[in-house]
């Protein structure tokens, strides 16, 4: 690890699937000078579930953290994340890392997955290992000074249950134009409480929706009202306009998802 | 530097650049023309290979990448000129038009086949997602794949 980090500080780029950079000539991006591989790096490959969290290497890929934690309650929304991304093929090489470095990159579906889960991110450089929440990780990533590697993702594992809710063009195979993260703490009463909702591939970079958040705390479990709430305040979010969708159809959508992902949290209440 | 590549189970070196996208060496190089270039993008999946036994594209996959691993194209799924019995089957029931997209879906049809014997309709339709078909409609092909399914588990 320490070598490779070295490697990066000197200039070198990280490499882990090759799936965003071999595109990069369609993004009209060059190529870089040198790459280091770090899908080989065992500490980034390995998935540890301890008391309190999951923690992820960056470079397993999606197929495998299928495999390895389905089934897991305490991160339905990532596992329905990794396993609806792309396709069987890209899935069984394309990385968590790979996914949340590929900086212009919106249509990430383990972003909002990874922020309604209330995920951390590990980053390790010259001073060593550092954690920050995933929605700053993001936020910040493009700016961080060189000489880093996302080393891993940590899932806390507090009982939340949670869904994934995207909206491919194709039932399948093609980016999402819109995805939407759900969390809540589990409630006998099945009211929302501690509820995060994330938005993805709606604007340049996922990020929470705090207002609707805000609006459905503590009210009872029901998609439909969910989805109203959450028509009544698209308007928070400015949607980008792409090849795929333009930017209103990315946020008309967005109540329609919002149901879909709260029926996915009431099937587990 | 010269790069290690086990492909249907023999090695080749090659001094290509390691970022080299897998299939350019399989067509350009080693005359393994089944996978085919069709979009570079990993959409399509007409350059779908085994890596391990798994399905990967290998318009994404550089060469660097794929050293030391088990590559598998579709010219090896044949026993020595014989068909594999999925490739009798796809050819029995007549579900091959212009061709271009049936080496990717056969090696993908094979791996996911290996895991799931006995699939749903459904499971298949979602092993195919990364294989996009322009001629058949795919409704052909997933009946053949079921027939075929239960004729190996000794039901047709
Ligand atoms: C056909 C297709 C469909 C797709 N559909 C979806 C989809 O529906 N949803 C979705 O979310 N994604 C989708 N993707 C995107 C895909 O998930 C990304 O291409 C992939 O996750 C990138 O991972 P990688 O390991 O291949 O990264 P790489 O290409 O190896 O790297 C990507 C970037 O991350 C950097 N990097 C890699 N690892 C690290 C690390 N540990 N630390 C720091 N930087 C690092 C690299 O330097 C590079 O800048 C699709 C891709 C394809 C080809
Ligand atoms: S050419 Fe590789 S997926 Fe289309
Ligand atoms: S048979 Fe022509 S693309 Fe599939």
């Amino acid at each position: 690890m320490a070598e490779a980090v070295a490697a990066v500080e000197e200039g070198a780029t990280p490499l882990a699937g090759a799936t965003w950079i071999l595109r990069s000539p369609i993004r009209d991006e060059k190529l870089a000078g040198s790459y280091v591989a770090v899908s080989g790096l065992a500490e980034l490959r390995a998935i540890e579930t301890g008391d309190r969290e999951i923690a992820i290497g960056a470079a397993v890929t999606h197929a495998s953290l299928c495999a390895a934690l389905n089934g897991s309650a305490d991160c339905a929304a990532l596992v329905q994340a990794a396993g609806a991304a792309a396709n069987p093929a890209i899935r069984n090489v394309a990385t968590i890392g790979g996914n949340l470095c590929a900086f212009s990159f919106a249509a990430s579906d383990l972003a909002p997955a990874l922020i309604a889960l209330d995920a951390q991110a590990e980053i390790y450089g010259v001073s060593g290992p550092e954690r920050k929440p995933i929605e700053t990780f993001l936020a910040a990533r493009a700016h961080l000074a060189r000489g880093w590697l996302l080393t891993r993702l940590l899932v806390p594992r507090n009982g939340r249950i949670s869904a994934h809710a995207r909206l491919p063009l194709r039932k399948a195979g093609d980016y999402p134009v819109a995805i939407v993260s759900v969390s809540a703490k589990r409630s006998s009463d099945r009211t929302l409480r501690s509820v995060r909702i994330a938005v993805g591939s709606v604007e340049p970079v996922a990020r929470r929706w705090p207002a609707l958040e805000r609006a459905l705390e503590g009210r009872s479990l029901d998609p439909e009202e969910a989805a109203e709430a959450a028509r009544e305040r698209v308007g928070d979010f400015q949607g980008r306009d792409g090849v795929e969708a333009p930017g209103w159809y990315r946020m008309q959508v967005l109540p329609k998802l919002v149901r879909a992902a709260m029926c996915g949290v009431l099937a587990q209440a | 530097m010269s790069i290690s590549l086990t492909i249907n189970g023999e090695t080749h070196a090659t001094n290509r650049d390691p970022l080299t996208p897998l299939v350019d060496v399989l067509r350009d190089d080693l005359a393994l023309t089944g996978a085919k270039a069709v979009c570079r993008e990993g959409f399509c999946g007409a350059c779908t290979v085994l890596m391990d036994g798994q399905p990967v594209v290998s318009c994404l996959l550089p060469i660097a990448s794929a050293a030391g691993r088990d590559i598998r194209t579709v010219e090896a799924l044949s026993d020595g000129g014989e068909l594999s019995p999925l490739q009798k089957a796809l050819e029995q029931h007549d579900v091959v038009q212009c061709g271009m997209c049936f080496p990717g879906m056969t090696v993908a049809l094979t791996s996911f086949l290996a895991s799931n014997p006995n699939p749903t309709r459904e499971q298949v339709k979602q092993s195919l997602v990364g294989n996009i078909c322009r001629c058949t409609g795919y409704e052909r092909i997933i009946d053949a794949v079921l027939a075929h399914a239960q004729a190996m588990q000794g039901g047709g």
